[in-house]
Formats: structure tokens, C-alpha cells, sequence
């Protein structure tokens, strides 16, 4: 690779057709912003774009491909991934639908946004290099940055923004840090050549490696909000306009698990058994953490964002035992996660519409009565998060547990059943809210009941505690198909992967296998 | 050739990036600091690509930079979009979110 001039680097375009796709699909979008009639097409653009690249990525299934010099790898794992961040992205245009932070930012700029940020996914999703690895983490989170930030007019969403912004960038300048220690220790960028040099030198003899992998640990644990590096996550959550907060929760975290195993799996692979122990260390905290801290959260998105991060300390389990199986029960746990965040996310949306009390937990007192179409999803979406059986959230603990026990961490798999337990507390309440006790009585959403637009825009009152700015937007949110359908699909896919877990299982386990 | 002086220099300048992060208030500062860590990444890039003697960690530079000046333009222009709503320029007083 050094010296001897240089070689352009053979392209296989039909292995980057689908980061073609996306970029194309962006710049497309943009274009179409700029004129007043072509505007309203881009949420349609938008999901032509990702359809188009699922279909490219689905090509490739069960293909192993390098990419331009080893810079990217088309496998399994990659393709899974790169699904569900695509599903979560169409379901937050799908959200997106008459939000405000839409048409405010413009559609054409937050839709293109939206794409940018699936590119970087699925970029990241096949980085095989430090460099590529950068970048595509850099192209996830600034369009982000900008999103979390679209709705001007309420203060929160700014200030998430900026949050996010400099606590993501602290979180890259520290990964990037690391990169170039491991970079000095090994002398390549390549993960393949890291693991090359390690092998040659040793990790534990060669402080430069070790600081780098310290640095990059902490670097990716602040992008996958692991505790202690999550304080940004609830904040972010609640400020940031909730179908992009429902995208976040999901798709960036998993293709950051993606990169993460990864990076951990084939350059620091011949070293295993030495970071296993910290990064259990680092999932046990952050059960601890995301249980504790959602105990007692009165706002939704805050209670998802800790109930997040608790989850990702699930997740990191399977990355910590280092082998298919945990690969394997990573991929289907983000795939639940997908579907279970899904179902609670759709609900928060159509309530902050019709209610004005925002993502409240008086949002949802006594849903079940009022809208049984909202509260079932979230319920479901609440029990599965527990991981209470006939759910696809039981089996995806089941198969995380089941690895860790399998790879001599039982006491992790502990510390999952204990989370879980203390997490019931939190879940339940939202259900116990639904179903136990009476709807909050205000003039809005008494009179949506009953199909009349009553709460016009003078007579919301402004609610402590509650986002105040979240006003009603649409009184009849609670019965528009692109809230409820997704919430109830997503609720009913839930419940289907709980009965009969087969096909989610075997799209899982190639995913494991493209690794080991 | 011995690299170690970059290394300390891009050491202190990361810390003194990150030091700033924790203590200073006012947004642009922590924008400042914020490139300051990404420019000691870079001068390690630099120096480690000296010391290892293949090319890799420079071009690794330049494309880091190209990304601090986009986070730079991101961050400002949130900024602005701060100052323009009226709210206080000042990271301590921006905590309508908590709870």
C-alpha cells in the first residue's frame, strides 16, 4: 500500500449501488426544496430513495464483497443493519407527516437531512477502516445535529441541538484520538492491518494500542449513549422533535453497534480476552444507570432515552461474550428494539398532537378508555421493553442471555435479569396510566373525544412540567393512519416475534455468521 | 526521527481542548476547544504517520479537517439560531431540559 506510486483503486458500483442510491436520493431531495411545487414530493422522494436502497442492499444478501481498497465490506451484518436503520428512517417520514419541525426547517432540507443520515449508517454499517470509519460516523450525527435543532420555535429543540452538537463532537474527538493512537501503535488504518499489528506486537506491552483503544472505547460508548458517557441522551431525547427522537433511539444505535463489533471483533480480535472485562464492566454500569434513572421520569421521551441506555447495556452484552451466538442475539435484540421503540414512539407522537401536554405521562392517563387503538400498541410496546414473554422483547433477552451465559458471563446475564426487574417499575407505570386511572380532564382533548376540533389555538393553556410549546396541532392525530398504523403494525410485529421468532432468529444468525 | 515532543504537544493541546469543554460557558469557546481536539488528533496523525513511514494517517488529516470545518458550520449556525430566539448565549443557563 505505501510507496510505489499511486493506484486507483478498483470500484465494484454494483456493491456501492445502494450508497450511491442514497446519495443521489439526497441531492435529489434537496434540489426538489428549492421550488415551491416540487416541494411537497420529498417526504415521496424520501421513501422512493430508501426503498430503492433496500432492494440494492437485498441484492447482495449472503454476498461478501471488499470494497475500494478494503475501505468498506458488504456482508451480512452490514445489510442487517442497514435494514433496520432504512425501516426506522421510512417510519420517521411516515411520523414526520404534518410535523411541525418539517415545515419549518423546509421539506426538502429535513428530508434530505434524513437521508444524509441513513448514508452515513449504512456507511458505517460496512466501514472496514478507521478512516471510513470517521467519516460515515461524522455524516450520521451532523445531519442529526441539524435535525435535533428543526423545530426553531421551541427552545428545547434548539437547545438539544447544540447539546448534542458539542457532547457528539467531545464523543468524536475523543474516538478520533484513540484512531490515531492505534493508528501510531499499528501502522495501519485498515482493520485488518490493525489486527495484523497487534498480533506482531502485543496489546498489552504497547501502551500507544492501549491508550488508543481506552480513547475509542469511551468515543464509541458516548455515540451508543453507555453510561457513564449518556448524560446527553435524555436531554437530546426530549428536546429533539419526537419522530426524529424516534429515529435517533433506534438507527444510530445500530449502526454504531454495528461499527462497534466490528472494530472490537476483527481489528482487536487477537486480543479478545482483554477488553471483554471493561466492556462488561461498561454494559453492567449501564443497566444500572438507564434502570435507575428512568425510575420517577415524568416525560415519555425522557423515560425512553434512560430506558435507552439501559438497553444498549443489554445490547453491549452481545458484544462482550465475542462470538456468533452474541453477534447473533445483538442483531435480533436491535431488530426488536426497532419495532418495540417503534410502537411507544407513534403513540407519544399522536398525543403531543391532540393533547396539550406533550410527551407528558398525563398524555396517556386513561388512553385505553379513549383511544384503545393508542394504548394498545403502547402497552405491548411497554411489556415488550420489560421483556415480559410472548413479546419479541423475552426472546431477544432469552438469546442475550443464553450467549453470555454460554460465554462464561453469568454474572452479566445477572445483571440483565435484575435490570429488568427494576426496569418493570418504570414500564408499568405508563401502563398503570392507561389503564387504571381517568383521562386528565382539559377542555382539548374532552372535546377531540368526541370528534370536535374544539381545542383551538387560544385555549391551550401552557402546563408546567410539559413541553409548553408542544400545543395541538391536530386534534384528530389519534385517529390518522400514518400514527396509528405504524404504531399498531409495530405493536402486532412485536407480539408476532414473540409467538413464533423463527424468521427474525434465522435473519439474525446470518448476520452472526458474516463475522466469525 | 523521534516524534515523542508531537505527541505531548497534541497530548496537552487535547487536553487543554477538553479542560475547556468542561469549564468555559459560552458556546463559540467550547466550538474553539472542540477543534482543538480534533487538531491534536490531527498533529498525531501527522506525527504517527512520520514515525511509521506510510502515508495512511495523513490523508486520515486532511479528511478530519475537512470534517471539524463542518461541524464548525453546524455549530455555528445554531448559534445564531440561539442568538436570533433571544435565549441566553450561555451553555449554563440553557437547561430547559431536565427533570
Amino acid at each position: 500500500m505505501s510507496g510505489a506510486g499511486f493506484v486507483a483503486p478498483h470500484v465494484d458500483y454494483a456493491a456501492t449501488a445502494p450508497i450511491i442510491a442514497l446519495t443521489v436520493g439526497l441531492v435529489v431531495i434537496l434540489m426538489s426544496g428549492v421550488f415551491e411545487t416540487t416541494k411537497r414530493w420529498a417526504p415521496g422522494l424520501a421513501v422512493l430513495t430508501l426503498a430503492a436502497t433496500a432492494g440494492l442492499l437485498l441484492w447482495h444478501w449472503n454476498e461478501q464483497i471488499d470494497l475500494i481498497a478494503g475501505a468498506l465490506r458488504v456482508d451480512n451484518l452490514a445489510i442487517s443493519i442497514s435494514l433496520i436503520a432504512i425501516l426506522s428512517a421510512f417510519t420517521t417520514i411516515l411520523l414526520s407527516i404534518r410535523e411541525r419541525a418539517a415545515d419549518e426547517a423546509g421539506q426538502g432540507e429535513y428530508y434530505a437531512l434524513l437521508i444524509g443520515s441513513v448514508l452515513g449508517m449504512v456507511l458505517l454499517s460496512e466501514a472496514e477502516n478507521l478512516v471510513t470509519f470517521f467519516v460515515a460516523i461524522e455524516t450520521l450525527s451532523i445531519p442529526l445535529y441539524i435535525l435535533c435543532a428543526t423545530n426553531l420555535r421551541r427552545e428545547g429543540s434548539l437547545e438539544s441541538g447544540l447539546k448534542y452538537l458539542i457532547v457528539g463532537s467531545l464523543g468524536s474527538a475523543t474516538l478520533l484520538y484513540g484512531m490515531a493512537f492505534i493508528y501510531g501503535g499499528t501502522g495501519s488504518t485498515d482493520f485488518a492491518g490493525i489486527a495484523h499489528g497487534i498480533e506482531a506486537n502485543g496489546m498489552l506491552h504497547d501502551p500507544l494500542i492501549l491508550i488508543g483503544i481506552a480513547l475509542a472505547a469511551v468515543g464509541l460508548a458516548f455515540k451508543t449513549s453507555i453510561a457513564p458517557f449518556h448524560q446527553w441522551t435524555p436531554d437530546v431525547y426530549q428536546g429533539a422533535p419526537t419522530p426524529i427522537t424516534s429515529f435517533m433511539a433506534v438507527a444510530t444505535k445500530a449502526a454504531a453497534f454495528a461499527v462497534f463489533v466490528r472494530f472490537f471483533v476483527v481489528a482487536l480480535g487477537p486480543e479478545t480476552g482483554d477488553w471483554q472485562t471493561g466492556l462488561a464492566i461498561l454494559a453492567a454500569i449501564s443497566m444500572v444507570v438507564g434502570n435507575v434513572g428512568a425510575l420517577g421520569q415524568n416525560s415519555l421521551k425522557r423515560l425512553l432515552g434512560y430506558s435507552g441506555v439501559a438497553q444498549a447495556g443489554y445490547m453491549l452484552g452481545g458484544i462482550v461474550v465475542a462470538s456468533e451466538k452474541g453477534l447473533s442475539s445483538l442483531v435480533f435484540y436491535l431488530a426488536a428494539y426497532l419495532f418495540m421503540n417503534l410502537a411507544a414512539f407513534a403513540v407519544i407522537v399522536a398525543r403531543e398532537r391532540e393533547t396539550p401536554f406533550g410527551d407528558d405521562i398525563r398524555g396517556v392517563r386513561g388512553l385505553a378508555a379513549e383511544r384503545p387503538a393508542l394504548a394498545w400498541p403502547l402497552t405491548i410496546s411497554m411489556l415488550a421493553l420489560a421483556g415480559l414473554p410472548a413479546t419479541a422483547g423475552f426472546i431477544g433477552k432469552l438469546y442475550l442471555i443464553e450467549a453470555l451465559v454460554e460465554g462464561n458471563y453469568t454474572w452479566l446475564a445477572v445483571f440483565i435479569a435484575v435490570g429488568t426487574m427494576i426496569s418493570l417499575a418504570y414500564y408499568l407505570r405508563v401502563v398503570a396510566a392507561m389503564w387504571m386511572s381517568p383521562g386528565e380532564q382539559v377542555a382539548g382533548p374532552a372535546a377531540s373525544a368526541t370528534g370536535a376540533p374544539a381545542s383551538g389555538p387560544g385555549s391551550t393553556p401552557v402546563i408546567a412540567g410539559a413541553s409548553p410549546e408542544a400545543d395541538p396541532v391536530d386534534p384528530r392525530a389519534g385517529h390518522r393512519w400514518y400514527l396509528v398504523g405504524p404504531a399498531v403494525l409495530a405493536a402486532g410485529i412485536t407480539v408476532f416475534l414473540g409467538v413464533i421468532p423463527q424468521p427474525l432468529v434465522d435473519f439474525a444468525s446470518h448476520a452472526g455468521a458474516s463475522l466469525f | 526521527m523521534n516524534i515523542s515532543w508531537y505527541i505531548v504537544l497534541s497530548a496537552l493541546l487535547f487536553t487543554i481542548g477538553a479542560i475547556g469543554i468542561l469549564v468555559r460557558r459560552s458556546p463559540m469557546v467550547i466550538l474553539l476547544c472542540l477543534e482543538l481536539m480534533l487538531n491534536a488528533g490531527n498533529l498525531a496523525l501527522v506525527a504517527f504517520s512520520r514515525e511509521v513511514g506510510n502515508q495512511q494517517g495523513q490523508v486520515f488529516a486532511l479528511v478530519v479537517m475537512v470534517i471539524a470545518a463542518c461541524e464548525v458550520v453546524v455549530g455555528l449556525g445554531l448559534i445564531v439560531a440561539i442568538f436570533r430566539r433571544k435565549l441566553p448565549l450561555d451553555v449554563d443557563d440553557l437547561r430547559r431540559l431536565h427533570g
